[in-house]
């Protein structure tokens, strides 16, 4: 999964801030349309005598209902510009999503291999995606109140935090050892998916406390459960040191105080790292006790009703939750890959809400028929019975329009929100399409190309079947020019597989390329070697493709007129050249130069490779 | 009412008794695994040897550097000329060696020939050759991995024998230096195609012969020629009381080993080594005992033939199931000396022996235990003047030289600082 990549890299940073920044005019575009068009609509429903029908019947949303839709929404906000911050594009991989799932079985890792190798070869485009699909997932809870609007944003928010949560939180580590709900167990993520799923419920789930008392009910066996994880023996709680290390859950705290974050925030997290250190019984007990004490007394609430208990277990949970969020979790969204304040605020919002929703406030009498603007934000006006449509528009589109212009501000907003999703997930989706990884991760590699307009220096060599070829015997092909090693052990392997990639990529027009090779090595110099290195590179089959050698007296011309370095290196280690690759123009003039180092060497890296010089060829092709 | 009251909170309770029981099932699935079983032993020498011809040059292969694992690992060339006291560092360039050498005495007094066995993204394995101590050194190829055993080349007789990775064993004929198909060092490199080398016997051939079924073989492992060129396959064998030496018969191939008696015949038999004198005979080292598990093998024995039918084999050194580090074998029928993990050294005068090689006293056909080598100690080699080398691997970078003096202590003459290139395969 690891693209190979430096979090920081220039190009990469300022390609998805590019990114972004395009992507931003397209949502600031399409909330201007929306309000354009409805304004439009509006006048003209307005203008044929229409008026906005008789509201729906009012609806209180019960303050539970509003705390985890406002609540989340604002989370699923937050955590969308998490997303924007500069290394997320080319760190998250190998930052956030490996780590995760780094101590998780083999089959976890596969799969979250899996799905993060569409963000290792799309770095741009999924970070950009991860960016709109958040923020307009939190809009659309934000701004759809009620209806089916609202519950379908509450499904995208289940569909979306199970997609984070098993590809980009390794199922919150639920398979993997040390298993602790302090340090973020079982994946916030997972708890915006509950909060989601009660938001998608219908609304009369709300008139009644069972869906309160079961949502602390569950909360409570949750925390119960995870009292008896954090006191079994032998999962490193209970001591604050093994071997004169800090271990357990101080070195957990430990190593989120080495993150990089105010220094006032850092010490004290340190500082409570070293407490722990000190003092893993007593610290441990006192969780324990407190996650169990919680948990019991959310299900006796729940169990009897008792509106009373609740309350007092939220207030305690509440605190215990904001302590461990800062002095534990280190409000989780630091270090310049975060990608959210962890779990206790989402676990706060939850069981508060449960409690909430213990004691569901009545819902008005239904009023009678008021305008549009009578029912306020929450509801979607209906339409009136429609006026009579203007001759020359079909009878839906008629509908279609009065319907739009009756939809309220929020409802307008809402539809925005689902834009905003579609802005990151529809060139993600045609980006996972794409089987060759972005050229952009390449050209962070190896910087830019140069452009040039020169004759290419001619040579006359030997092929690996023992033909004399000289470079203008290939006139009238664009030829693809590197220097390889052929005992090399590394590099030059990497690059003759991304020489056969784009040679692939070429598709028809790999008939007017040549793919050349010249052996870049001082003592392995003869057919032999150019002839086994492309049977173990599979080239053989390859039509165009020419490994070219000759006496060192040949040699060493051709590799100071490209300007390659070739030297032995002493004591066992492989010849050591520069990696450069030349494309020649049909007509012999030398017109780009690439540095193909492969770096990593990563399956992302080679197909990203493959197709800059697949398109460094068209673009001399013209 | 109440029943409904009481149904919920029977579902509740088994709601709760559900999730309960999945935290003990994921408390249970969370705590530490408990850490893998270590790695069987290997059935094989290691690659770490030393090479003497019978001019008195000598040759060492020895690892230095860093992890085999992060591909540091880079296998040095050392050789020390007839008469002279200083080792000489001759690795041949131009290709990474992290995988291993493999190397074999040609009929030139100061010729030697190196298979680097491919590693990381390299399948096939260049040759180095040269004909006159290192200084320049000639290319030639095997079309795929040489096996990972000190003795996976052989070379005699104008011909040229290798060991492969896949069990099969190919062969050339080699002239001058010992340039399959080619003529003297310096000439164009041999032509990896057919026509250079051709097949002995194919992965399984030896194990599925009547003497190799007779004998269980389980894998072979190395390869030599006698002074007439006829070759010597060394194998391990699942049947107790056969050394698992084979040579060709017809299409087929025949026992070739010493006869074990006594205890050994009870005991399972490995051909670690059968390493051919430069034209002047071969020398065999086994390993009696599994070498499995806790108990490790139980002796070793060497073994001596110039025609491959008639051996003279040493009494058995008793290793008490000490792994063997590195070991080697002098020319012809002279000494051959092994390093035994816990600091243990021996060696042993063969049949031929002129004389005492480095361990003062010791003669005909007996084990003579050494000084415990200094730290470090990778491998011994035959010193100017029969003396006895230990040469020792200090910081991955540098290479001591010390001497066994008549007094039996081991004194350092010589610090060679060798450029590692770390990270130069990464």
């Amino acid at each position: 999964m690891n693209s190979g990549l430096n979090p920081a890299d220039p190009t990469i940073v300022a390609a998805f801030r590019s990114a972004l920044v395009h992507q931003w005019v397209i949502v600031a575009l399409i909330f201007v349309l929306l309000l354009v068009a409805w304004g439009a609509t509006r006048a003209w429903a307005g203008g044929h005598g229409a008026t906005a029908a008789g509201s729906p019947a009012p609806w209180h949303e019960p303050r539970a209902r509003r705390l985890l839709r406002v609540g989340f929404g604002i989370l699923w906000v937050f955590d969308g510009i998490l997303q924007a911050q500069p290394q997320m594009a080319g760190g998250l991989p190998q930052e956030v999503i490996k780590p995760a799932a780094a101590t998780s079985p083999a089959w976890v890792q596969h799969l979250v291999n899996w799905g993060g190798s569409i963000w290792t070869y799309h770095p741009i485009q999924a970070g950009a995606a991860t960016v709109w699909i958040q923020v307009g997932i939190g809009m659309w809870l934000i701004f759809a109140p009620r209806g089916w609007s609202s519950r379908l944003a509450g499904l995208a928010s289940v569909a979306w935090g199970l997609v984070v949560w098993a590809f980009g939180e390794a199922f919150g580590g639920i398979f993997a050892p040390g298993l602790t709900v302090l340090f973020g167990a079982p994946g916030a993520v997972l708890i915006y998916a509950v909060a989601g799923a009660l938001i998608a419920l219908p609304e009369r789930a709300w008139e009644s406390p069972r869906t309160g008392r079961l949502t602390l009910a569950g909360t409570g066996v949750f925390l119960l459960g995870m009292a008896l994880l954090q006191a079994w023996p032998g999962r490193g709680f209970w001591q604050g040191t093994a071997h004169g290390q800090a271990s357990g859950l101080a070195d957990m705290v430990q190593s989120m105080a080495a993150t990089s974050q105010p220094r006032v925030l850092a010490s004290l997290v340190s500082a409570f790292g070293n407490f722990i250190a000190a003092h893993g019984f007593a610290v441990n007990l006192v969780a324990v006790i407190a996650l169990a004490a919680i948990g019991a007394a959310f299900c006796v609430s729940a169990l009897r009703g008792d509106a009373r208990l609740a309350r007092i277990a939220v207030l305690v949970a509440a605190v215990f939750c904001l302590a461990d969020w800062v002095l534990i979790e280190d409000l989780g969204f630091f270090g310049g890959v975060g990608t959210d304040p962890n779990s206790m605020i989402p676990l706060i919002l939850l069981f508060t809400a449960g409690y909430l929703a213990m004691s569901p406030a009545p819902q008005p009498e239904p009023a009678a028929a008021a305008t549009a603007e009578d029912a306020g934000p929450a509801t979607d006006a209906q339409p009136d019975a429609p006026a009579k449509p203007p001759s020359r528009l079909p009878a839906w589109l008629t509908t279609a329009g009065l319907r739009f212009a009756g939809l309220s501000g929020w409802s307008i907003a809402a539809l925005g929100a689902i834009g905003v999703i579609v802005v990151g997930a529809a060139p993600m989706a045609f980006a996972s399409a794409n089987r060759n990884a972005d050229p952009i991760i390449a050209q962070a590699l190896a910087g830019a190309s140069g452009p040039m307009n020169e004759p290419a220096p001619g040579f006359t060599l030997t092929s690996q079947d023992g033909h004399q070829v000289s470079l203008s015997s290939l006139r009238g092909k664009v030829v693809l020019l590197t220097f390889l090693d052929p005992v090399c052990t590394t590099d030059c392997p990497i690059i003759a597989q991304e020489l056969r990639a784009a040679d692939a990529m070429l598709g028809a027009k790999a008939g007017s390329t040549e793919l050349v090779a010249v052996v870049a090595n001082p003592t392995y110099t003869s057919t032999a070697f150019t002839a086994a290195f492309t049977r173990q590179e599979g080239l053989s089959q390859v039509p165009n493709w020419l490994y070219l050698t000759g006496p060192l007296s040949q040699l060493v011309p051709v590799w100071h007129q490209y300007g390659i370095e070739v030297q032995n290196l002493p004591a066992g280690a492989m010849s050591a050249h520069n990696d450069l690759a030349f494309v020649i123009s049909a007509t012999g003039r030398l017109r780009q130069e690439i540095s193909d180092d492969p770096g990593p060497g990563t399956a992302a890296t080679q197909s990203s490779f493959a197709g800059l010089l697949a398109n460094s060829v068209l673009q001399v092709m013209g | 009412m109440a029943g409904r009251s009481r149904a919920a909170r029977r579902r509740a309770w088994a709601a709760a008794a559900a999730a309960v029981g999945g935290c003990v099932v994921a408390g249970c699935a969370s705590a530490r695994a408990p850490a893998p079983a270590p790695a069987p032993s290997a059935a094989t020498a290691p690659l770490a040897t030393s090479l003497a011809q019978a001019g008195g040059r000598a040759w060492a292969i020895v690892a230095m550097g860093g992890s085999a694992a992060d591909d540091n690992s880079f296998w040095e060339v050392f050789t020390r000329p007839l008469g002279s006291t200083q080792w000489a560092l001759v690795t041949p360039p131009g290709v990474a060696d992290n995988g291993g050498l493999v190397a074999a005495l040609p009929p030139a007094a100061q010729g030697l020939d190196v298979a680097v066995r491919p590693s990381q993204d390299l399948t096939f394995s260049p040759l180095a050759l040269t004909g006159n101590g290192g200084k320049t050194w000639d290319t030639g190829l095997v079309d795929a991995s040489v096996a990972a055993v000190p003795d996976a080349l052989a070379l005699g007789g104008g011909r040229m024998l290798v060991l492969l990775g896949d069990g099969a064993i190919d062969q050339a004929a080699t002239s001058g230096a010992g340039i399959p198909g080619e003529g003297v060092s310096g000439a164009a490199p041999p032509s990896a195609s057919a026509a250079a080398w051709t097949r002995l016997a194919a992965p399984g051939a030896i194990a599925g012969s009547a003497a190799g079924r007779d004998c269980h073989v389980t894998a072979v492992t190395a390869v030599s020629l006698t002074a007439a060129g006829t070759p010597l396959v060394g194998a391990s064998c699942a049947r107790p009381g056969i050394a698992g030496i084979f040579a060709p018969a017809g299409s087929g191939w025949r026992a070739a080993g010493p006869a074990l008696t006594g205890r050994l015949a009870g005991e399972p038999v490995r051909v670690l080594r059968l390493t051919a004198g430069g034209g002047a005979g071969t020398t065999a080292l086994l390993q009696a005992g599994t070498g499995d598990g806790d108990r490790g093998p139980t002796s070793l024995l060497a073994a001596w033939t110039a025609d491959g039918m008639h051996w003279t084999v040493s009494p058995p050194l008793p290793v008490n199931g000490a792994q063997v580090l590195s070991s080697g074998a002098g020319p012809g029928a002279t000494a051959a000396w092994v390093l035994l993990a816990g600091g243990r050294a021996a060696t042993i005068a063969g049949p031929g022996a002129p004389g005492t090689p480095g361990a003062p006293g010791a003669t005909g056909t007996a084990w003579r235990s050494l000084p415990a080598p200094p730290h470090g100690t990778a491998v011994l080699a035959p010193g100017p003047g029969g003396a006895l080398d230990a040469l020792a691997v200090s910081g991955g970078s540098a290479l001591t030289v010390f001497r066994l003096t008549p007094a039996g202590a081991w004194q350092q003459t010589q610090v060679i600082s060798v450029p590692v290139q770390l990270g130069s395969s990464s």
